[in-house]
């Protein structure tokens, strides 16, 4: 049977995990030290294509056009929708004809949600 | 595993499951019309849509109740259609009725209760040019007339013609029924992941609902993100005893969790700290006694309609859920754990009754009385009994009528920008307009518990079924509270009919159809259940419910 | 330990992954970490040549032969730059994103099966790092894990232009995201397994290229979204954005951007190999030969049929503009997620109904397709033409205001009846104009 194996199946993805991430962090720490440094004020401002930077909110503030909030609500609809997917394809044969109506009743749900989001322009981006 | 194995182990039963399936698969069309329909037409399509919806699924019951049919567990035992759901199911279903037609109601506030559609709101705009549009779209009263300043770029330029405030959202009808599907779910609910999930279903459309006022919307968005945030916390609380709960059980069977319990002996500290949590939750949906904060300010917040049906169905819903929760699951160990609900129930009690004496606000009084009377649901909800249980559906269907009447009717009262909630509005109200004061007196009694009236009906039979079972000091508490409850109840009465109407007080609208209907209704209903109340009692106490 | 199930049946590289011993592990990991950062510098270089050869220039040719060096010494010069740090950025997010958007570039590739069983120093064991039971969605999980990076430096850097490439990046990658989700299931129904090895091997009797045609198309269109390349390429449009999420990255930080950016675009496409193009197994007329899927010769294959996708990969970028962004949105939410639906749909209803009764036969399908085909006809005619709209937001009479506008007599064509306007769509763009304050609690 398959599904078995246990967690030691995933040893060689932390093993790729620590090498990976043991290479990136070097990268980044190595850095500061193995290039030059040479002080410049402006080179520390936001860049702006050369012009003065524009005063900036604190780090990360500002405020996110509402769009991006209404797709990642969407994503998340659909993510799950797909999460549910995935357990019924690997069981389709055993779920047989009943799970096959229940899927689709499942994503008609969804669908439905769906054609209002597009109908009422929730997919148009501005 | 073949295909035959799965549906067999569901059961799917259509005759029992059809009321609910009506108005959730009426929810899903609603939403669909809400996307085709061309917003002109949204309106009345919807209006209509619901309320045949709510009536078809309430043909359904009766229909169901009558016939005879026996209590059965359907859907892999995750719900339970048995005589008391039945009931409550009618119940919640003859309050939808009432509800759906005051929240679509446009008579009383021009345009609806509800803000405006942004479609519309441009089609307003591009009618009168942008320069009026601030006042139509933040809801301000001048949208309502010859609203003509700044009008440049009129197409054609025929004079200032008047303008109607542009309509309201149309998707508060599917979530009104994604509610109703939800609480019909919640009282029916046999396990407690389906009584979660439905919690959820009901309680995300009315945290909207809460925040779509048209009028004071600040207010109205603060008591959305309260009740949401509140209620997020309830859930918490209500998911985290579930998982106690089947730690202790090792399932979320209601049933189950009593076979557990009445079994050998093990440690009760999973089970009792699984139903605290648990009844934490529920009695957060259902504003009781310490758990009651959020009932004022969502009260007052959300449009008149939508506290009208929170209060009604929301209650009943949760009410439904607690009592099938305690007798199904906790029944075997009552003995246990009864006493702690005695101080909830007598802090619901207490609180409701004091904090609304000083309450100067109409609705959010109606939010402390509805807290005391929370308290006084608990008592029959703590009988265990046959008696106990159908004074308790009784009481709800009774309160919930009687205050979607008072609440139709506070929204009758009006003064310059909106409502008029403060109570000095009500000063010689009887002078104005004699049917509405009269009749709201007539439900102030109702809640008051004068008889005649359906509140008393319901009080005494919650009482008696309360000192039947051996609750005495509870049901002193209970009547004392009663008796001082009465005072504010009232004092409105006594301002409406004793003073001087101010000279610049509030004025009551004529109110269309629907609104007329629903007050009517709810009206008719508390007399009916006051004066005849026999058959309901007699439907309520007609099953119990089944594991 | 369990006895090993005949090979070719599902779970048999699993057991026999699990017998590797731990040094073996790390030497696939190592070697497929430097075929990977190998293939990085490669990638680099062929794009730059293949790219100027349609540009009709030679490319890099200058350090060592065809200048194969190029990118290597690109590479060095990039560590021996200054490391800059804006004074506005986030110190901690800052330092740790690049490494972020790093890490799963190259552990989503551990679950890649390279090749079948070999003899590695008389270890008998599969060309694949790993091979989990849940191992497609593994790769996922990498895809999404590794948009946080972008997310984060973009937001770190306390800078417009990389937070709104940031942002960009964000919502692309999760729309599609929900697309290449979408079009694996239908492969892992027929494979009827998420292991990247079993789906292999259920390729044995014909890839599914040819199976799931609709599903290839969509995961190779949603795999270029997924990676950020053009004609996808928002999140760095340089004409918009200066550099995107990257504009105030500089030395080997900004290389680890670019090396995820390549790395990425490797495993996607090691990825497409895998679940439609039969991963390690031989092409037609050549797997007619005995003995070319066994033994090392496989892993030419799949590196063959990798560089295809790579190769699409530039031939895209020397060919097509950018998108416009409510174009790519458009694309991905309208016509690839509900295109997927209804494949998975047709898909899963085709095969219960096999399985139900029996063989279909090719008239059902017909007339299945025939019937869904008429209800897709009569779905798109009862849908509005938006193309109406659009032309006709322009024609919307302007705003008062300081702004000249035209005459008062001007007659303006009635609006036709059903037309819409989006509920998130903010006042029309001479509102937007005017000024604001002018949509108050809309």
């Amino acid at each position: 049977m398959q599904g078995s194996a246990g967690l030691t199946a995933y040893v060689p993805l932390i093993v790729m995990f620590v090498l990976a991430g043991g290479f990136a962090l070097f990268s980044v720490t190595a850095a500061p030290y193995i290039g030059p440094r040479r002080y410049n004020r402006a080179k520390l401002d936001t860049y702006e294509c050369g012009i003065e930077p524009s005063p900036q909110p604190v780090v990360g503030g500002g405020r996110v056009p509402v769009a991006y909030y209404l797709t990642a609500m969407l994503f998340i609809l659909f993510d799950i929708e797909m999460v549910f997917l995935y357990p019924f394809v690997i069981n389709i044969d055993a779920l047989g004809l009943f799970g096959l109506v229940e899927i689709v009743l499942f994503i008609g749900t969804v669908a439905f949600a769906y054609a209002y989001v597009w109908r009422r322009g929730g997919l148009d981006w501005t | 595993m073949g295909s035959q194995s799965f549906s067999d182990a569901l059961g799917v039963d259509y005759g029992a499951l059809a009321p609910l399936l009506i108005v959730l698969g009426g929810a899903c069309v609603s939403v669909l019309l809400e996307a085709v329909l061309p917003r002109v037409r949204r309106r009345s399509v919807q209006l209509v849509f619901s309320l045949a919806v709510v009536v078809v699924a309430l043909a359904a019951v009766i229909i169901r109740a009558t016939s005879g049919a026996g209590d059965v567990v359907v859907l892999a035992g995750s719900l339970s259609v048995d005589a008391p759901g039945l009931f409550l199911w009618g119940t919640l279903l003859a309050l939808a009725v009432p509800s759906v037609l005051m929240l679509a109601d446009r008579s009383v506030e021009p345009g609806g209760v509800f803000v405006a559609d942004p479609e519309a709101l441009a089609e307003a705009q591009e009618r009168v040019g942008a320069g009026s549009l601030r006042s139509t779209s933040s809801g301000l009263p001048s949208g309502t007339g010859t609203d003509t300043h700044g009008v440049v770029g009129r197409r054609g330029g025929a004079g200032p013609e008047p303008t109607t405030p542009p309509e309201m959202h149309t998707e508060i009808f599917p979530f009104v029924l994604f509610a109703l599907g939800g609480m019909l779910a919640f009282s029916a609910a046999n396990d407690l992941l389906t009584m979660f999930v439905a919690l959820e279903v009901l309680s995300l459309p009315l945290y909207l609902l809460c925040g779509l006022a048209r009028r004071r919307r600040l207010l109205s968005q603060e008591a959305a993100v309260k009740y949401f945030l509140l209620g997020a916390f309830a859930s918490a609380f209500f998911l985290y005893g579930v998982a106690l709960l089947y730690g202790y059980a090792g399932s979320v069977r209601l049933a189950d969790i009593a076979a557990s319990a009445a079994g050998p002996l093990r440690s009760d500290a999973l089970l009792f700290a699984g139903l605290a949590l648990l009844v934490v939750g529920l009695m957060f949906k259902a504003s009781v006694g310490p758990f009651h904060t959020w009932t004022p300010d969502v009260y007052q917040g959300a449009p008149t309609p939508v506290t009208a049906f929170m209060a009604a169905c929301t209650k009943v819903a949760a009410f439904g859920a607690i009592l099938r929760v305690f007798t199904v699951a906790f029944g075997t160990t009552a003995l246990e754990w009864r006493g702690v609900l005695w101080a909830v129930a007598i802090a619901s009690m207490v609180i409701g009754t004091v904090l609304g004496i000083t309450q100067t606000d109409l609705k959010r009084m109606v939010a402390y009385s509805s807290v005391a009377h929370a308290g006084f649901i608990l008592i029959g909800c703590l009988a265990i009994t046959p008696a106990g249980l159908s004074g308790t559906l009784f009481y709800l269907l009774a309160y919930g009528f009687t205050t979607i009447a008072i609440l139709g009717l506070v929204s009758l009262v009006r003064s310059g920008d909106g409502e008029a909630g403060h109570l000095s509005g009500y000063a010689g109200l009887a002078q104005r307009s004699p049917v509405v004061a009269a009749a709201l007196s007539f439900c102030l009694l109702a809640l008051a518990g004068v008889p005649l009236t359906s509140g008393f009906t319901a009080k005494f039979a919650v009482f008696s079924a309360g000192l039947a079972d051996g609750m005495a000091p509870l049901v002193i508490v209970g009547l004392v509270c009663s008796a001082i409850a009465a005072f504010f109840y009232l004092r409105v009465i006594v301002l409406m009919y004793f003073s001087d109407p101010a000279p610049d007080g509030p004025t009551v609208s004529l109110p269309g159809p629907m609104t007329t209907v629903a007050i009517t209704l709810g009206v008719a209903v508390t007399l009916l259940l006051g004066v005849l109340p026999t058959a309901a009692l007699e439907w309520a106490g007609a099953g119990t419910f089944l594991g | 330990m369990n006895p090993l199930p005949p090979p070719g049946t599902p779970g048999y590289t699993q057991a026999l992954l699990a017998d590797d011993p731990i040094w073996l592990t790390i030497v696939k990991v190592v070697v497929v970490f430097a075929l990977l950062l190998v293939m990085t510098l490669f990638m680099i270089w062929l794009e730059r040549r293949v790219v100027g050869r349609m540009q009709q220039r030679p490319g890099p040719n200058w350090n060592g032969p065809f200048g194969l060096l190029q990118s290597l010494a690109d590479g060095l010069k990039l560590a021996f730059k200054e490391d800059i740090r804006p004074v506005l950025a986030d110190k901690a997010v800052f330092f740790i994103a690049p490494v972020i958007s790093t890490i799963p570039a190259f552990v989503a590739f551990a679950v890649i099966p390279l090749g079948p069983e070999v003899s590695i120093f008389g270890h008998h064991t599969a060309l694949q790092v790993a091979d989990l039971p849940v191992g497609i969605l593994v790769v996922l999980a990498c895809s999404s894990v590794g948009v946080y990076g972008i997310v984060l430096s973009g937001w770190a850097s306390g800078s417009p232009y990389p937070l709104l490439g940031s942002l960009r990046s964000a919502a692309q990658v999760i729309s599609y995201e929900l697309a290449l989700g979408l079009s694996i299931i239908a492969v892992v129904l027929y494979a009827g397994s998420l292991s990247t090895a079993d789906i292999v091997s259920a390729q044995q009797n014909g890839w599914y290229i040819w199976l799931l045609p609709v599903s290839f198309i969509v995961f190779a269109i949603s795999m270029v979204g997924e990676t950020n390349r053009a004609p996808f390429d928002l999140p760095e449009a340089e004409s918009e954005l200066v550099g995107g999420f990257h504009t105030e990255y500089s030395s080997l930080k900004f290389a680890l951007f670019f090396l995820a950016e390549y790395v990425n675009m490797v495993t996607l496409s090691a990825v497409a190999t895998t679940l439609f193009l039969g991963g390690w197994m031989a092409p037609w007329p050549l797997s007619l030969i005995p003995g070319v899927n066994s033994g090392w010769l496989p892993v030419v294959w799949f590196i063959s049929k990798m560089f295809v996708f790579l190769f699409v990969y530039i031939w895209l970028r020397g060919t097509l503009p950018r998108q416009r962004y409510d174009q790519f949105m458009r694309l991905g939410w309208k016509i690839l997620i509900p295109v997927s639906l209804v494949w998975i749909v047709a898909v899963a209803t085709l095969r219960v109904l096999r399985n139900q009764y029996g063989t279909i036969s090719a008239p059902v399908v017909l007339m299945v397709g025939a019937v869904v085909l008429v209800v897709a006809i009569v779905v798109a005619l009862m849908l509005p033409d938006r193309a109406a709209d659009d032309d006709d937001a322009g024609s919307e009479p302007p705003v008062v205001g300081t702004y000249p506008v035209p005459p008062l007599d001007l007659t303006v064509p009635t609006s036709p009846p059903k037309r819409r306007r989006a509920v998130s769509r903010g006042p029309a763009p001479e509102t937007a104009a005017v000024g604001s304050g002018q949509k108050e609690d809309a």
